[in-house]
This record gives structure tokens, C-alpha cells and sequence, in this order.
């Protein structure tokens, strides 16, 4: 009888199955047949729990699966994004094996100073705000406290306060940043800018809310991040690979008077659209797509308004652009500048649209 | 071992942001287990696949119920079951697809050497007699010592009671310490009530 219990026992323990009372059990029956100690350090080693792991297997099986899905009809990217009704329907949702996150969003205003933490003069009790700024025409690569590394672009500026990190990670951007966020999975990372707001618990993306730009927008390479509309807190979008959200500011940001020194004609016909979703287009020798090109300091345009590209033109090389003549502002380009200087870029630009610039110091102006 | 808390994290992941990479790790954290399990009542690999594969499908379009699941180690074991035993009616191939029939493989069992006294022709012995358990016993042998279930979910799953785990569980390793000779000295081994 003791031995059948002794078993019992013994596999129960081996198991992680033995309450303190049956653990004393097993001990005192150790204790009066010291002769089966001996097995009992034995036969443990042997029945460990070893988890089988065949990964290499399981991540073909789940390719297969994948793509079991998609002959089966079954949406997988873009079944969730049906609901808001606001959405543009422009959704040819397709896998991309090669997705890595991006996330766009535009906001409010500039900010010229450099790196600078911001010290609160009224001591500690208050909570400290630490800043990071980038100028025009320069970019910054900094480390959050929890090992988040975000890229800011030319011209923005990226906010936390002490509490970061404690119970939620949030962050506050003008202007654009490309996120590459450490996967924590009770803290949500969170964006603020003046258009949206932006939930992850990690992944890789870029954000471009720029105050002097029409749009904010958001692109994902991976994983997946869910978007809050500024004045329409109920309503949320959730953006999977290979998505670029974009925003119309003007229906979100209230009284908000964009000062734009160049006419931006409207580049595309959707008007009356608050919302739109639309697929990245990835560049057709790698895997990099134009929205997070700029971290690799290339200034990527494709099929922009030359208006539209001033605009980018002015952040990047710190200078002032403005295009007299309206027809020369709606031709549109393709391209990539790397190592250019903005005149080198200009004289570039001439050999595709004719026109004629001249430089009085910071400024140049465009002329037909 | 199979956290219960971590696949409920990766189940809320999926329900809550339609997070496709929690998705994937689930799919390959699970996927081997499941296919086993599926096999041992299918006995076919190929159909062991996509009745996985129909799991995983049915989470991803089940993604707002999928918080309320309490053991969700359980609900991917029962659901298993319950879909290869449905297949198994569908085909007429088998009147029931009992445990008693199921076809159990265990990976093996492991060791490391240097912490054992045991030599290679006992490691021969040992992984004979694990296969040579009853089929049910191997089966629960294996869900409890390889897929990391608890006694009670077993018991639930297979629909026995906790007493009947218990007591395979017992065989199954006495079974293993007799070729270990570690028998537990002093009074003769009683004969193992099992059925050739």
C-alpha cells in the first residue's frame, strides 16, 4: 500500500503536482524506507520536462497555414479595418513576407532647440520633462529609458516625462520619428500628437505629423498598432503590415491654421476623406519603402507634387523654398536625394522641369 | 512547459490588436504538440496538419471571444480532440476514436547523462518500456510529461477522473524506475495490473 502511494507521490512531485501535505507524505515515507532515496534523486533527472521544440518546422507549417488561409478565402490582414465607416475603401489587403513597421503621424508646430533636457526650476517634486529636438536640416537617433530607439527627423521634437516607463510609456511628437519599440507587453508604448493618437505594445514604425503639412500619417512594416483620432476617441483603427494611415489635420485639429508659405494643390481626389488606408509600396530592388528611407538619410520622393517636395526640401536642408509660379509647383516627381546639396538637388530638379531659382541667403525662390 | 498566462497574453494580443505577430508565436509555440496530438487519434500527418491549420483559423476568426477562455491549454487540446474525433465519424473510418486506439509517440525522454548514474543500455530500457505503456497510459504519460499539461486537465480532457491520471501516472513511472533497477527495496514489487 505505502508503495503505491509512494509512486503516486513521486510522480505527483515530478509532475509539479504535490500540495505541502502530500509533499510531507512523500517525505515521511522517504524517511522510513531510506533505501528508496536513492531512486527518488534518480528518476528525476530522467523525467524532466523537456518541451519539444521544432521551430524551424512550426514556422514552415505556418506558411502553409498562411496560405492555406488566403486559398480558403479567409481575410487575414484587412478584416478588422471593415468597421469605421469613415475609412476609405481602398484596401487590396496581400501578406508581405518582407513587412517590417513604419508608422507616419503629423503634428502641431516646430521646435528649433537641440537636444535639451528640460529642467523643471521647480525642483523635483514636479514632474520632469525631458526633451529632444532636432533642427531643420539636421536628424537625432536617442534611446528611451526602456531601450525604445526612436530616429527624429529634421525639425521635431519628441517629449516624456518621469513617469515614463512606470505605468505606460508615452511620448509626445512634433514633427516625424521612426519608432523602433521594445515589446513590453503590460506597458503600451503611446504617441500623442495633435491629430491622433498611437497604441503599440511593440514594434517598428515611423510617424510623421508635421503642423505645416495637410496630412498626418502613420506606416507599419510589422507587427500591428491601433490609432485614436483626435475627436473621435471611440472610433479605433488598427493598422496591420504594410499599412500607411492617413489623416486630413484640417477635420481633425480645430482652428488650426496651417501657415504654409507654398500653395499645395491637392494631390489626390479624395477629398472628403478624414481617413484613408492605403498599402506601402516597397521599392522594387529592396525591401525598403520611401516613408523610413529618410533614417537612412535618403530623401525619398515618389510621384510628390513639386510643391509637395519643397515642403520636404525645407526640412531637410534648412532652407526656405517658395514656388512663384503655381503650374512648375503641381509637376510631379520621383526620386531620391542622398548626398546632394540643395543645389546640386535644385539643379537636378531643372533637368526634368524647366525653371529658374535664385538663392538670397537662407531663401530661394522659384521662378519660371 | 506550456504557461497557461503566457498563451492568454497572446490571445488577448490577438484579440485586442489583431496582433499578427502574436499570432505567429502562438501558432509556433503550439503547432508541434497540437500535431502530435492530432496525429495520434488521425494517424495520418497529412490530415494531422490541417486539423491544426483548422485551429488556427478558427482562432483568428473567433479573435473576440477568445479573452474569455479560462485554460486556453485545455481549450486548444479539447478542441483538437473534439475536431480529429469528428473527422474520424465523418470518414466512418473508425466506429469510435477512443484513447484505447489512439496511437501515442512519445518523443522520447531525456536525460543528461552526467547527472545520472545510468548507463547506455539502461537508456535503451528506459525509452523501450515508456513505449511499451499501455496506450492510454502513454498518452497521458506524454500530455503530462512532454505538452506540460496538469493532472486535472488531462483528467478532463480524456474525461477520466484525477484518480485514474494519478495512477497511470504512477505505472508509468515505476514502469521506468524497474529498469532503472530502482526498485524500491523491501517488500517484492507488486504485479502490475495492466493489460498486455
Amino acid at each position: 500500500m505505502s508503495q503505491e502511494k509512494f509512486w503516486i507521490l513521486l510522480a505527483k512531485k515530478l509532475s509539479g503536482e504535490t500540495s505541502a501535505d502530500e509533499l510531507h507524505e512523500l517525505e515521511n515515507l522517504i524517511h522510513e524506507h531510506p533505501e528508496w532515496q536513492f531512486a527518488v534523486q534518480n528518476i528525476g533527472g530522467v523525467l524532466k520536462n523537456h518541451p519539444l521544440k521544432d521551430e524551424i518546422h512550426a514556422e514552415d507549417a505556418y506558411m502553409l497555414h498562411l496560405h492555406r488561409m488566403a486559398e480558403m478565402n479567409i481575410p487575414f490582414n484587412d478584416e478588422h479595418t471593415e468597421e469605421p465607416v469613415f475609412v476609405a475603401s481602398n484596401r487590396k489587403a496581400k501578406w508581405y513576407w518582407a513587412a517590417a513597421a513604419v508608422l507616419i503621424v503629423a503634428l502641431g508646430f516646430f521646435a528649433f532647440n537641440e537636444l535639451s533636457g528640460n529642467k523643471n526650476p521647480n525642483g523635483q517634486l514636479a514632474a520632469e520633462i525631458n526633451e529632444i529636438s532636432t533642427r531643420q536640416g539636421s536628424k537625432s537617433k536617442v534611446q528611451l529609458p526602456d531601450g525604445t530607439v526612436v530616429w527624429l527627423n529634421s525639425g521635431s521634437k519628441l517629449t516624456y516625462d518621469k513617469e515614463y516607463g512606470q505605468k505606460l510609456r508615452e511620448v509626445i511628437l512634433i514633427g516625424e520619428g521612426y519608432f523602433d519599440v521594445v515589446k513590453m507587453k503590460d506597458k503600451p508604448f503611446i504617441i500623442h500628437t495633435s491629430a491622433i493618437n498611437i497604441k503599440v505594445l511593440g514594434t517598428v514604425f515611423n510617424v510623421k505629423a508635421y503642423p505645416e503639412d495637410k496630412r498626418t500619417e502613420t506606416s507599419l512594416l510589422r507587427g500591428s498598432i491601433e490609432v485614436t483620432i483626435k475627436n473621435r476617441p471611440n472610433d479605433k483603427i488598427i493598422l496591420v503590415p504594410s499599412e500607411k494611415l492617413v489623416i486630413e489635420n484640417s477635420r481633425v485639429i480645430e482652428k488650426e491654421e496651417p501657415k504654409t508659405t507654398i500653395p499645395t494643390p491637392s494631390a489626390e481626389p479624395s477629398i472628403n476623406t478624414l481617413v484613408a488606408i492605403n498599402k506601402l509600396k516597397y521599392g522594387s530592388s529592396d525591401s525598403s519603402v520611401a516613408e523610413t528611407q529618410w533614417i537612412d538619410n535618403k530623401l525619398v520622393f515618389r510621384d510628390e507634387s513639386f510643391a509637395e517636395l519643397a515642403v520636404k526640401m525645407q526640412r531637410w536642408y534648412g532652407v526656405e523654398i517658395e514656388i512663384k509660379d503655381t503650374k512648375i509647383g503641381q509637376k510631379r516627381l520621383n526620386g531620391i536625394f542622398e548626398n546632394e546639396t540643395v543645389i546640386q538637388a535644385l539643379d537636378a530638379l531643372k533637368e526634368f522641369i524647366s525653371f529658374r531659382y535664385k538663392q538670397t541667403g537662407n531663401k530661394i525662390i522659384i521662378n519660371r | 512547459m506550456l504557461e497557461n498566462d503566457h498563451i492568454k497574453r497572446l490571445l488577448s494580443a490577438i484579440a485586442l490588436y489583431n496582433d499578427q505577430v502574436a499570432y505567429k508565436e502562438l501558432f509556433v509555440l503550439l503547432h508541434s504538440r497540437l500535431k502530435q496530438f492530432a496525429y495520434s487519434i488521425l494517424k495520418s500527418g497529412e490530415e494531422a496538419e490541417e486539423l491544426v491549420s483548422d485551429v488556427f483559423i478558427g482562432i483568428w476568426q473567433k479573435k473576440d471571444r477568445l479573452t474569455s477562455i479560462e485554460s486556453p491549454r485545455l481549450y486548444f487540446y479539447t478542441t483538437v480532440k473534439n475536431l480529429a474525433c469528428n473527422r474520424l465519424n465523418k470518414q466512418k473510418r473508425q466506429v469510435n476514436g477512443s484513447p484505447e486506439e489512439w496511437l501515442v509517440q512519445m518523443n522520447s525522454i531525456y536525460f543528461n547523462p552526467e547527472e545520472l548514474m545510468i548507463t547506455e543500455e539502461m537508456m535503451r530500457q528506459i525509452k523501450k518500456a515508456v513505449n511499451e505503456l499501455p496506450p492510454r497510459c502513454r498518452l497521458i504519460f506524454k500530455l503530462i510529461k512532454e505538452d506540460g499539461l496538469k493532472y486535472r486537465e488531462v483528467a478532463e480532457l480524456l474525461q477520466l477522473s484525477v484518480k485514474t491520471v494519478e495512477a497511470q501516472m504512477a505505472i508509468g513511472l515505476r514502469r521506468i524506475a524497474r529498469c532503472m533497477h530502482f526498485e524500491v527495496k523491501g517488500s517484492p514489487l507488486p504485479q502490475l495490473s495492466l493489460k498486455k
